[in-house]
C-alpha cells in the first residue's frame, strides 16, 4: 500500500516523465548501439555532459522565476576569452579565474537589472550579441592557444577513473539543488516564479530576486566558459555559441516551465543527460554531422510534447 | 462523488429562474450541462416538449441556447463588432469580411440594449467591465436565442452597473427569453428573479418562488444548518490606536485627503462603490503605491512603507482583493504558500526544513478547516473559500498587528463566509486591528464597529455601530452625502 503511494507520489511529481524518457533512450541507446554499455562511454558522456550541466543548473533558476537567459552560451564564450586573455599576460590562474567569475557576475546584474524592465528574452537576446561582439574584441580575431597546466588541468585532469570536469560538475549540481529546495531563497524563487503579483504583495522584494537569479545564471556561464577553456587549451570567441540554445533546451527537456515556478534542478540534469546521450549516440552508430541537428530537434519536440501531453492528462485528472 | 444527482430542474419563457447554492454544489454543472458542454450521464433534456441531444455547445447555441460567462471570453484586441460576429463574420462577395455590415449589426444589438454609448469600432480593452458586460449580452443575443445563462454576472460589476444590468435583464424577460441566473448575493434575487431552485452537493433541494420564502431560510436549505448568525461579533475593548493616516493622497487623484483609525481590537469598515478609492488607500498603506501627501502613523509613529517588504517588516498585512492574481502561488502547495510571507521569520538562518512548513501548514488547515486532503497539493485544486483560507493562514502565520482584508469573501460560499467572519471576531478580539474593505454592505455593518464611507477618493462619512442604518449608509455610499 505505502509503495503504491510513493508511486503515485513520484508519479505526480515533476521529473516523472522526463526520467521515464531518459529511461526510454537508455534501453534504446543499448539496443542501437552495442558499445553504448561500456564503462568508459558512460564516463565520456558525464565528461560531455559536465559543461551543460554547470551552464544549465545556472539557467534553471531564472526559468524558474519566469524568465529567460538567451546569453549564456555568449557569455561563457566572452569569459573564456578574458580568462584566457588574463593567464596570457602571466596572471596566477586563480586571480584570472576569480576576474572571470567577477565579469560573469556583472553581466548578470546587467541582465537581470534588463530584465526588470523590458522582458528578459528580449533584453538577453541583445545582451547575446553585445557579449558576442566583446567577445571578438578581446580576442582581436585571434584564437590563443597553449594555456597554462595548472589551468588546463582542471577540466583534463582525472581523480582515479573519474574526470575533474565530472566531479566539478557534480558539485554545482548539488549546490544548486541545496540552495533551490533547502533553502528559503529557493523556495522564494519558485514562489517569486509561480506568480510574481502575490510575491510582491507577500513582501518578497522582487527586484533583487530577478536580479540574484540572473547573477547566478551568468557566473554560472562564467564558469562554464572557462572550464571549456580549459578543455580546449584554447579560447575561441565563438566557443560558447552553440551551447546558448542546447543550455535552454537541456532545462525546457527537463520539465522545467518557461513560465516559471515549476519545474527544478533535478529534471534539469535529466534534460542534459538526455541531450548528452543522443549526441553520444550518434556518433557511436555513425550518424553523420550533417543529420545531428535534425536528429536533436525532432528529439526535443518530442519530449516536450510527451512531456505537456502527460501534464495534461494528469490536471484534467485532479480536475 | 457525483456533480450532480437526479436533479429536475424546469424554465419557463419569459422567466428568470435564479440557481443557489454553495460553491460545489453543482450550479455551475448543471448549466454546462443545460448548455452542451459537459454531457449527462443519465436523464433527458427537454426544449419545447421535445427531447434533446447535445453534442458540444454549437448543438445548443442551434436551439438558442447561449451563456454569458463569468469570466470574459472576449478577445481585447479586436474591436466589439469583430467580437460579437466571431467566426460568424459577414462576408462580401468577394469572400472579404464585411466590416460595415457588422458595425451595423452589432450597433443596432448595443441599441436594443440601450448601449447606444459603446462603439462597436472600438477595441474591448478600451471598455470598462461593465461594457463588457454588454458586450458579452449583446453576443449573446446576436444568436437569437430563446435561453439565456447567467454565470454570476454581477460578481464583478459595481452597483450602478448591476442596475442597468438590471434593467436589461427585465427587458428580456418581456421578450419571452427565459433566464437561468446563477448567482451568489441573495438581496439580488427579489429585484429580478421569478423563482429559485437550492441545490447543495449535486442534489436539489427545492424550487421555491422569490416571495415564498425568506434569505434565512433559503440559507438554511443551501447550507443545511442554521445560519442564524451570520455575523458574530463579541464585545471587546478598544481604546489604543493602531492605524492611523492623517489627510492621505495619492499621486493619481484616486485617494484625496482620507483620514482614518483603526484602534487595536477594532474592525473598522471601508465601505463605499467600486472606484470610491479603497483599495487604493490600503496600497498606500501597505506600499504598493507610495503616498503624494499625508501621514501613515503605525503606534504613533510616523512610517513611510514604500514597499509591502517594509509595510510587512512594519507589522502590517493586506489580504487582497484578488486572490488569484494577488494572493496566491497557485501551482505552489497549500504549505509553501501558507508560509509565504513567514518563510523567512519561521527560518531565519537561510536553510528550512519541509517537515517544519508542512506541520505548520497542517495546523492552519486544521484550525481554519481547510478542505484537502494533503497540505502538499497544489492550491490550484482547492475551491475560492477554500483558497481564501489558505491566503488567511498566510497573513496568520506571520501574525502582523494590523491586518488590512480587501473583499475578503468575494465568490465564495456562505458556510465559508461565516468561518471568515468568525475568524475575523477572534482576531479582533486578539487584539488586531482590522480594516475591512467591501462592497457588500450586509457584512460591512454585520462585522464593523464602525465604519468610514468613501465616496470618490474622500472620506464622506463615519458612523458608529449603535448608528448603523443600511439605507442611509447606501445612500451616502452612491452620492457622498447623508440622504435627507
Amino acid at each position: 500500500m505505502n509503495a503504491k503511494k510513493i508511486y503515485e507520489d513520484f508519479k505526480s511529481s515533476n521529473v516523472f516523465y522526463s526520467l521515464m524518457g531518459l529511461i526510454g533512450l537508455i534501453i534504446l541507446a543499448s539496443i542501437i548501439a552495442p558499445n553504448f554499455r561500456s564503462l568508459n562511454n558512460f564516463i565520456t558522456i558525464l565528461r560531455q555532459a559536465s559543461v551543460l550541466l554547470v551552464l544549465s543548473s545556472g539557467l534553471t533558476v531564472v526559468l524558474l522565476t519566469g524568465g529567460m537567459d538567451l546569453s549564456v552560451g555568449a557569455t561563457a564564450g566572452f569569459v573564456g576569452c578574458i580568462c584566457a586573455q588574463c593567464l596570457k599576460s602571466g596572471m596566477p590562474v586563480l586571480v584570472c579565474m576569480l576576474i572571470g567569475l567577477l565579469v560573469g557576475a556583472v553581466v548578470g546584474c546587467v541582465n537581470g537589472l534588463l530584465a526588470g524592465i523590458l522582458p528578459s528574452f528580449i533584453a538577453t537576446y541583445g545582451t547575446n550579441w553585445v557579449m558576442s561582439g566583446l567577445a571578438v574584441l578581446v580576442m582581436q580575431g585571434a584564437i590563443i592557444y597553449d594555456l597554462p597546466e595548472g589551468f588546463t588541468n582542471i577540466s583534463v585532469g582525472y581523480h582515479g577513473m573519474i574526470p575533474n570536469l565530472v566531479i566539478i560538475a557534480t558539485i554545482v549540481v548539488i549546490l544548486f539543488w541545496v540552495l533551490l529546495s533547502k533553502t528559503t531563497y529557493g523556495r522564494r524563487i519558485y514562489a517569486y516564479g509561480s506568480n510574481p503579483t502575490a510575491a510582491v504583495y507577500a513582501g518578497i522584494p522582487a527586484r533583487k530576486f530577478m536580479v540574484s537569479a540572473f547573477v547566478l545564471c551568468s557566473v554560472c556561464a562564467g564558469f562554464a566558459g572557462m572550464l571549456m577553456c580549459a578543455r580546449l587549451n584554447a579560447a575561441d570567441a565563438a566557443m560558447g555559441d552553440s551551447y546558448g540554445l542546447q543550455t535552454v533546451a537541456a532545462v525546457v527537456v527537463g520539465g522545467t516551465s518557461m513560465l516559471g515556478g515549476e519545474g527544478g534542478i533535478l529534471g534539469t540534469v535529466i534534460g542534459a543527460m538526455i541531450l548528452t546521450i543522443i549526441i553520444n549516440v550518434m556518433n557511436l552508430i555513425g550518424v553523420s554531422s550533417y543529420a545531428q541537428g535534425f536528429v536533436i530537434g525532432i528529439v526535443i519536440i518530442a519530449m516536450v510534447l510527451f512531456d505537456t501531453f502527460n501534464k495534461k492528462k494528469q490536471a484534467r485528472k485532479v480536475a | 462523488m457525483k456533480a450532480l444527482d437526479n436533479v429536475d430542474f424546469d424554465l419557463r419563457e419569459g422567466e428568470v429562474h435564479i440557481l443557489v447554492g454553495e460553491n460545489g454544489a453543482g450550479k455551475s454543472t448543471l448549466a454546462k450541462v443545460l448548455l452542451g458542454a459537459y454531457k449527462a450521464e443519465e436523464g433527458e433534456i427537454r426544449f419545447d416538449g421535445e427531447v434533446v441531444k447535445f453534442n458540444g455547445t454549437k448543438d445548443a447555441i442551434e436551439k438558442g441556447i447561449v451563456a454569458v460567462y463569468q469570466e470574459f471570453t472576449l478577445i481585447p484586441y479586436i474591436t466589439v463588432a469583430e467580437n460579437i460576429f466571431l467566426t460568424r463574420e459577414f462576408k462580401t462577395k468577394l469572400g472579404f469580411v464585411d466590416h460595415r455590415r457588422m458595425e451595423k449589426e452589432a450597433g443596432d444589438l448595443l441599441k436594443s440594449l440601450n448601449c447606444e454609448y459603446i462603439n462597436p469600432n472600438s477595441f474591448v480593452r478600451e471598455l470598462s467591465v461593465a461594457e463588457q458586460q454588454m458586450v458579452e449580452i449583446a453576443k449573446a443575443l446576436s444568436f437569437n436565442p430563446r435561453v439565456i445563462v447567467f454565470d454570476e454576472p454581477t460578481a464583478t460589476l459595481s452597483e450602478r452597473e448591476v442596475n442597468s444590468l438590471f434593467e436589461q435583464i427585465h427587458r428580456l424577460k418581456k421578450e419571452n427569453i427565459g433566464i437561468i441566473y446563477v448567482s451568489h448575493r441573495m438581496q439580488e434575487f427579489p429585484l429580478i428573479g421569478d423563482r429559485i431552485t437550492i441545490l447543495r452537493d449535486g442534489v436539489k433541494i427545492n424550487t421555491v418562488g422569490i416571495n415564498d420564502c425568506t434569505n434565512e431560510e433559503l440559507v438554511n436549505m443551501m447550507v443545511g444548518r442554521d445560519v442564524s448568525q451570520v455575523y458574530v461579533r463579541t464585545e471587546n475593548d478598544h481604546s489604543e490606536i493602531a492605524l492611523q493616516t492623517e489627510n492621505l493622497c495619492d499621486y493619481k487623484g484616486r485617494v484625496k485627503n482620507v483620514s482614518i483609525t483603526v484602534r487595536k481590537g477594532e474592525i473598522v469598515g471601508l465601505a463605499g462603490l467600486v472606484g470610491a478609492g479603497r483599495t487604493e488607500t490600503a496600497e498606500l498603506i501597505y506600499g504598493i503605491n507610495q503616498a503624494k501627501s499625508g501621514k501613515i502613523m503605525l503606534h504613533g509613529k510616523e512610517i513611510h512603507p514604500k514597499t509591502p517588504v517594509q509595510a510587512t517588516k512594519y507589522g502590517i498585512g493586506l489580504v487582497s482583493e484578488d486572490r488569484k492574481k494577488q494572493g496566491l502561488a497557485l501551482s505552489e502547495s497549500i504549505a509553501m504558500n501558507t508560509v509565504a510571507v513567514s518563510l523567512t521569520k519561521l527560518f531565519p538562518h537561510f536553510f528550512m526544513s519541509y517537515k517544519k512548513v508542512n506541520e505548520v501548514a497542517q495546523t492552519y488547515k486544521e484550525s481554519l478547516r481547510i478542505a484537502t486532503t494533503s497540505v502538499k497539493k497544489p492550491c490550484r485544486d482547492l475551491s475560492g473559500g477554500n483558497q481564501q483560507k489558505v491566503v488567511l493562514a498566510k497573513w496568520l502565520s506571520f501574525d502582523p498587528d494590523v491586518l488590512i482584508f480587501d473583499e475578503p469573501t468575494r465568490g465564495i460560499d456562505v458556510g465559508a463566509k461565516m468561518e471568515i467572519y468568525a475568524l475575523m471576531d477572534r482576531l479582533a478580539s486578539e487584539g488586531k486591528a482590522i480594516l475591512m474593505i467591501s462592497s457588500e454592505l450586509p457584512e460591512v455593518i454585520g462585522m464593523s464597529d464602525r465604519i468610514y464611507i468613501m465616496h470618490e477618493g474622500r472620506i464622506a462619512g463615519e458612523v458608529e455601530r449603535k448608528e448603523f442604518d443600511s439605507e442611509a449608509i447606501g445612500a451616502q455610499m452612491m452620492l457622498g452625502e447623508v440622504a435627507k
